[in-house]
C-alpha cells in the first residue's frame, strides 16, 4: 500500500469518527439541536448535497452502462466497473443521508405498503429503491468472482447475473432517467417559492440533462482521483472523449435553459442585477458554460489539469444548482435564513467517507481495476514508493509496529469522535431546552413618553405600527406589566427608573438578590424566562415538589383549620435563605410583613407605590402627591389593543421590537 | 352534502385568541415555549395550530391550515399520510409518515409545523377537528369564540354567507372570499377588510391546483417508461446486428485475405 492511500485512508477514518458522535447525538433528540432546519426552512445539506447532489453524482454509472452495452462503445469497458461501484456506492449514501434527514427514518419502507401513486417522491423512492437493486446485481458478479464464492451455488448465480447484464442495464437506464428527472419534478409543486429563475415546467428535463453531464464529469474525476490514488496509468484518451460528450451535454443543457427563459421572458430578469440574477449568472457562467468551453477546447481536454479542472467545475455547477433549487433560492420569510450547522456537515462528510472507505475496501479486495490497470515504473502516473524517517499523518517512523494497519485507523477513528464529543453544541446529547428570554426584554417595547408636566402622569403611547414615532418625539422602552393577568398593562420605564436608582448596582432595591446560600447571585439567573407562568408563590410548583396531596400539611400544618394563604405557614421557615438582605421596603413595613408569599399584584403595589409614598414625603416640592395615587401609573390608555400583548412581546436579537411590529408572522 | 368548511370573518375577530386556547386545550397541546428555529413564540408552531396575527390598525387575522379542496400536502406526501378527507379536513396519520417533510415545502400557505426537539417527530399542523367532527361535535375555536369571527358549516352555505356579507357592506369589505377559488379552493374560507395575501408565499396564488402542476409531469411515466426501455433495447439490437455484420464482414475479408496469398485455401473457400 502506498503512502497517499494510507493518508487519504487516515483522514477518512478521522471524519467516519467524528460522524459516528454526531449521529448519536442525531438520533437521541431530534432534528432540531443538530441542524439548522426550522419550520420555513425543511429541506436543508441533507437533501441539497446527499439526496439531490448525491443521487446526481452517481449518474455516471448508468449512463457509461449504457454508452458500454447499449451504443457497444467497447473501449470505455474498463471504466464499467468503477463506474457501477461508485453509482452503488453513492445510492447507498443517498439512503444513508436519508436516514438521516427522514423525521422517522425506521418508515423508510412504508412507500411499499402504503404507496401514494400521485407524490412526484413516491416515484422517486420506489426508482431509487429499485435502481439500488438493479446497482447490487450489476456488481455483485464482480463480488462472486472472489475465491469465497467458489461454491458451484455461487458460480451458477454469477452465470446466471452475467447473462441478465443487458436487461439489468436497459431497467437501470429506465429507472435512471424516470428518477433523475423527477428529482427535478419534485419542485413542480412549489410555483410560489422557488424564484422564476429556476421554477420553470420542464425543470425535469434540465434535471435530467444536467444529472448526464455531471454523471460523464463524475466518470472523469473518479478515474483521475483512483488513477492518483492507486497509482493507475491515466488514460488520458478515453478520459478527454468523455470531456467532450460532458461538453456537448452541458451547452445542451445551457441551450434549453436560455430558450425556456427566453419563452417565459424571464431573460432580462436573469440581468436585472438582483442577488438571483447575480447567483443564476454565477451558476450558469462557472459551473456550466465555462467548463463547457473547457472541456470543449481539444488542447485542454487532453491535458490533465484541463480535464481535472473541467470536470470539477461541472459537479461545482450541478451540485450547486441542487443546492439553489432546493436551499437558495427558495423563499424563506424575512429574517429566516438556513445554514447548515457544523454536525449536518460532519455527516455529510462521513457518509461520503464511510463509502469511500468501501470503495477501497472493494478495489482493494475484488477485481475492480484489472490488473493492466497498474502503472509501471516510468509510466505517467506511477508511484513511487516512499517511507519517510517520519511522518506526522500516519504516525509512521514514531509509532511501533503494532500500531499498524487497522490499529493506526481505529486510533484516528477515536480521536476524531472524542473530538466530535468535545464540540458538539449543546442539546444534541442532552436534552435540548428552549431559548431562555431575559426577563428584563421579555416584555419591553418601545413606547412614546408624552410628558404632561411636573407630578403629572407621564403617559406612554405605544408606537405606532406602520410609520413608527413621529419625528422629534422621544421614545424609550418599558416594561409591560400585567401582575394579575387581567389583560390591563402597567407601562413601567424600568431602564429609566433603574438609572434614577443607582443603575447596575440597584437591582437589589426591588429585586430579591438571593439563591440559597449565595449572596451574589445575578438577576437573570433566575428571572431567565417571563413566558413560563411564574408568579411570585406558585402554588402548582410547590404541590409537585411536595409530593402531591400528601405534601398539603407542609404548609397548611393546622389540619382544623381553612387551607388558606393566611392560614399557612411563612414562607421563610422554608425558605430563610431566599429573604432579600436589602430589601428596598422601610424597616417598618419589613417588620409587619407576615412572611407569607405575596402575589406578583402585591409585590408590584408594595414595591412601587412604597417608593412612591417615601418620594412624596421626603420631597414633595418635586413629588406631589398624585405621583403616589393609582391612576398615575394605571391611566387608562388610549391604545386599548396594546393591552392585550399579553406574555408574548419579545425584542428580537438586535433589539429591534418583535411583537410590536404588526406583520410579523410565519410567512411574508 | 357538501363538506364542511369554516369562515373567518377578520374585521369580527378582536384578537382575544379564545380559540388559540381551545385548540390547545382540545388537542393537549401544552404551553409555546420560543425554540431556536421559531421566530416568534406566537407563530405557528407545534404547539399552535391556530394563531391570531396582529396587522396594523389593529387587524387580526387568524392563521390556520386552510385545508385547500385539493391539498398540495396530500398530493406530496408519498405515503398518504397527508389526506383530504370527504367531509372537508385535511388530516395527518402519524402512523404512515416518514418524517420527509415534504409537506411543508409543498405548502403553499407555509402552515405545517415539525417537532424538531423531539426524537420522534410527527408534522402538526390544524386538523379541523376531524375527531371531534365525527363524534357530531364542533371544531373547538368555532365553539370557542366569543364574537363568531369563526363560522362552520358547509362549503356552499358558507359561501353564500360570505357572499352576502360582501354585498351588504361593500365598503367594508375587500371584495374577494380568499380561498374560494385560488389553489382550486380552500375549506377555510375569509372575508376581511384589508387584503390578506401576505397569508401564503406569494400574493396572487392562480386558481389552479397545485397537484395539477406536478401531475403533468408524473403522467409521462409510462410514456417515458415504454420509450426509453424500447428505444434502449433497439439499439441494443441494432448496433449488436451491425457489429455482428461487421464481425462477419471483416471474418470474410480475412478469409479473402488468406486465399489471396494461399490459392488452393481460396479454391476451398469458393466450393
Amino acid at each position: 500500500m502506498n503512502q497517499r492511500l494510507r493518508i487519504v485512508k487516515s483522514i477518512l477514518w478521522a471524519l467516519v469518527g467524528v460522524w459516528t458522535v454526531v449521529s448519536v447525538g442525531r438520533f437521541a433528540h431530534g432534528l432540531g439541536p443538530s441542524t439548522g432546519l426550522s419550520n420555513a426552512a425543511p429541506w436543508g445539506l441533507w437533501i441539497a448535497f446527499d439526496v439531490l447532489g448525491g443521487v446526481a453524482l452517481a449518474a455516471g454509472g448508468f449512463v457509461l452502462a449504457a454508452v458500454v452495452y447499449i451504443f457497444g462503445i467497447e473501449r470505455y469497458r474498463p471504466l464499467v466497473r468503477p463506474a457501477i461501484l461508485t453509482a452503488f456506492l453513492g445510492y447507498v449514501a443517498v439512503a444513508v443521508g436519508l436516514v438521516y434527514d427522514l423525521g422517522l427514518p425506521w418508515h423508510i419502507w412504508h412507500p411499499m405498503i402504503y404507496p401514494q401513486d400521485h407524490s412526484v417522491l413516491f416515484e422517486v423512492a420506489m426508482c431509487v429503491m429499485l435502481y439500488l437493486t438493479v446497482l447490487a446485481l450489476e456488481f455483485a458478479p464482480v463480488v462472486l468472482e472472489h475465491p469465497l464464492f467458489s461454491h458451484p451455488f455461487f458460480r451458477g448465480v454469477h452465470t446466471l447475473l452475467k447473462k441478465s447484464t443487458i436487461w439489468l442495464v436497459i431497467a437501470g437506464i429506465i429507472l435512471s432517467t424516470l428518477h433523475q428527472s423527477s428529482l427535478g419534478s419534485l419542485f413542480l409543486i412549489v410555483p410560489y417559492r422557488l424564484d422564476p429563475l429556476w421554477y420553470t415546467p420542464i425543470i425535469y428535463i434540465l434535471f435530467f440533462i444536467s444529472a448526464v453531464g455531471l454523471g460523464l464529469a463524475t466518470l472523469i474525476m473518479e478515474s483521475l482521483a483512483s488513477g492518483w490514488l492507486f497509482g493507475h496509468r491515466m488514460r488520458k484518451d478515453l478520459l478527454s472523449r468523455l470531456g467532450l460528450a460532458a461538453s456537448v451535454v452541458l451547452g445542451l443543457y445551457v441551450l434549453v435553459r436560455l430558450a425556456d427563459l427566453a419563452r417565459h421572458g424571464l431573460l432580462a430578469r436573469a440581468f436585472d442585477g438582483s442577488w438571483q440574477a447575480n447567483l443564476f449568472l454565477f451558476e450558469m457562467g462557472i459551473g456550466f458554460v465555462l467548463p463547457c468551453i473547457l472541456l470543449a477546447v481539444p488542447r485542454l481536454r487532453t491535458s490533465l489539469p484541463g480535464l481535472a479542472t473541467g470536470s470539477f467545475l461541472v459537479i461545482f455547477g450541478v451540485v450547486l444548482n441542487r443546492f439553489t433549487v432546493s436551499i437558495l433560492a427558495f423563499a424563506k420569510p424575512p429574517g429566516v435564513t438556513y445554514f447548515p450547522t457544523w454536525p449536518e456537515l460532519a455527516v455529510s462528510l462521513g457518509v461520503v467517507s464511510g463509502a469511500t472507505l468501501i470503495f477501497i475496501f472493494f478495489v482493494e479486495h475484488l477485481k475492480v481495476y484489472s490488473e493492466d490497470d497498474h502503472a509501471h515504473p516510468g509510466e505517467p502516473g506511477y508511484i513511487k514508493p516512499w517511507r519517510p524517517s517520519f511522518d506526522p499523518a500516519t504516525l509512521h517512523g514514531l509509532t511501533p509496529e503494532w500500531l499498524a494497519g487497522p490499529r493506526r485507523y481505529s486510533l484516528v477513528a477515536i480521536a476524531g469522535a472524542s473530538l466530535a464529543v468535545g464540540l458538539l453544541p449543546r442539546g444534541m446529547l442532552t436534552k435540548p431546552e428552549p431559548l431562555r428570554t431575559p426577563v428584563a426584554r421579555a416584555r419591553t417595547v418601545e413606547a412614546m413618553q408624552v410628558d404632561h408636566g411636573r407630578g403629572k402622569r407621564v403617559e406612554f403611547r405605544l408606537v405606532g405600527s406602520d410609520a413608527g414615532a413621529p419625528a422629534g418625539v422621544k421614545t424609550v422602552p418599558v416594561m409591560l406589566i400585567d401582575g394579575d393577568r387581567n389583560g390591563r398593562i402597567v407601562f413601567f420605564p424600568h431602564d429609566e427608573i433603574a438609572e434614577k436608582l443607582g443603575g447596575d448596582t440597584a437591582c437589589a432595591e426591588c429585586h430579591h438578590l438571593n439563591l440559597p446560600f449565595d449572596r451574589n447571585t445575578a438577576c437573570a439567573a433566575c428571572h431567565c424566562d417571563m413566558y413560563e407562568e411564574a408568579d411570585i408563590f406558585n402554588h402548582a410548583t410547590h404541590i409537585d415538589h411536595l409530593n402531591g396531596n400528601a405534601g398539603c400539611g407542609r404548609c397548611h400544618d393546622d389540619p382544623s383549620r381553612v387551607k388558606s394563604r393566611a392560614t399557612a405557614t411563612a414562607c421563610v421557615q422554608c425558605h430563610a435563605d431566599m429573604i432579600a438582605v436589602e430589601p428596598f421596603l422601610d424597616k417598618s413595613q419589613k417588620e409587619t410583613m407576615t412572611g407569607l408569599a405575596p402575589g406578583y399584584m402585591n409585590a408590584m403595589h408594595d414595591l412601587c407605590v412604597a417608593c412612591h409614598e417615601l418620594k412624596v414625603k421626603e420631597n414633595p416640592n418635586e413629588y406631589p402627591a398624585s405621583f403616589a395615587q393609582c391612576d398615575f401609573c394605571h391611566g387608562e390608555s388610549e391604545n386599548i389593543d396594546l393591552q392585550r400583548l399579553g406574555p408574548y412581546v419579545a425584542l428580537d436579537k438586535d433589539g429591534a421590537n418583535g411583537a410590536a411590529t404588526p406583520g410579523r408572522n410565519g410567512i411574508d | 352534502m357538501s363538506a364542511y368548511a369554516m369562515l373567518t370573518d377578520t374585521t369580527l375577530c378582536i384578537g382575544c385568541e379564545a380559540c388559540v386556547d381551545a385548540c390547545k386545550k382540545v388537542n393537549g397541546l401544552g404551553p409555546d415555549r420560543l425554540w431556536p428555529e421559531q421566530k416568534a413564540i406566537d407563530d405557528l408552531s407545534a404547539t399552535r395550530y391556530t394563531t391570531i396575527l396582529r396587522r396594523p390598525g389593529p387587524r387580526y387575522v387568524r392563521q390556520q391550515c386552510r385545508h385547500c379542496v385539493d391539498p398540495a400536502c396530500a398530493s406530496a406526501c408519498l405515503v398518504g399520510a397527508m389526506h383530504k378527507t370527504p367531509e372537508g379536513p385535511v388530516v395527518y396519520d402519524s402512523g404512515r409518515c416518514m418524517g420527509c417533510r415534504y409537506c411543508m415545502v409543498a405548502c403553499p400557505y407555509g402552515i405545517p409545523r415539525y417537532d424538531w426537539n423531539k426524537a420522534v417527530p410527527y408534522v402538526r399542523k390544524c386538523t379541523m377537528c376531524y375527531d371531534r367532527l365525527k363524534a357530531g361535535k364542533l371544531p373547538a375555536c368555532e365553539e370557542a369564540c366569543p364574537e363568531k369571527a369563526t363560522i362552520f358549516g358547509e362549503r356552499e352555505a358558507l359561501l353564500k354567507v360570505a357572499r352576502q356579507r360582501l354585498r351588504d357592506n361593500p365598503r367594508k369589505y375587500v371584495q374577494r372570499i380568499y380561498g374560494e377559488t385560488e389553489v382550486g379552493g380552500t375549506s377555510v374560507l375569509m372575508i376581511s377588510d384589508i387584503p390578506l395575501d401576505f397569508l401564503a408565499w406569494k400574493p396572487r396564488l392562480a386558481d389552479q391546483p397545485l397537484p395539477q402542476l406536478t401531475w403533468a409531469a408524473l403522467s409521462k411515466v409510462p410514456p417515458v417508461v415504454i420509450g426509453v426501455g424500447g428505444l434502449m433495447a433497439g439499439i441494443y439490437w441494432v448496433i449488436g446486428r451491425r457489429m455482428k455484420m461487421q464481425a462477419l464482414a471483416a471474418a470474410a475479408a480475412e478469409q479473402a485475405a488468406q486465399a489471396a496469398e494461399d490459392p488452393r485455401a481460396g479454391e476451398k473457400g469458393r466450393e
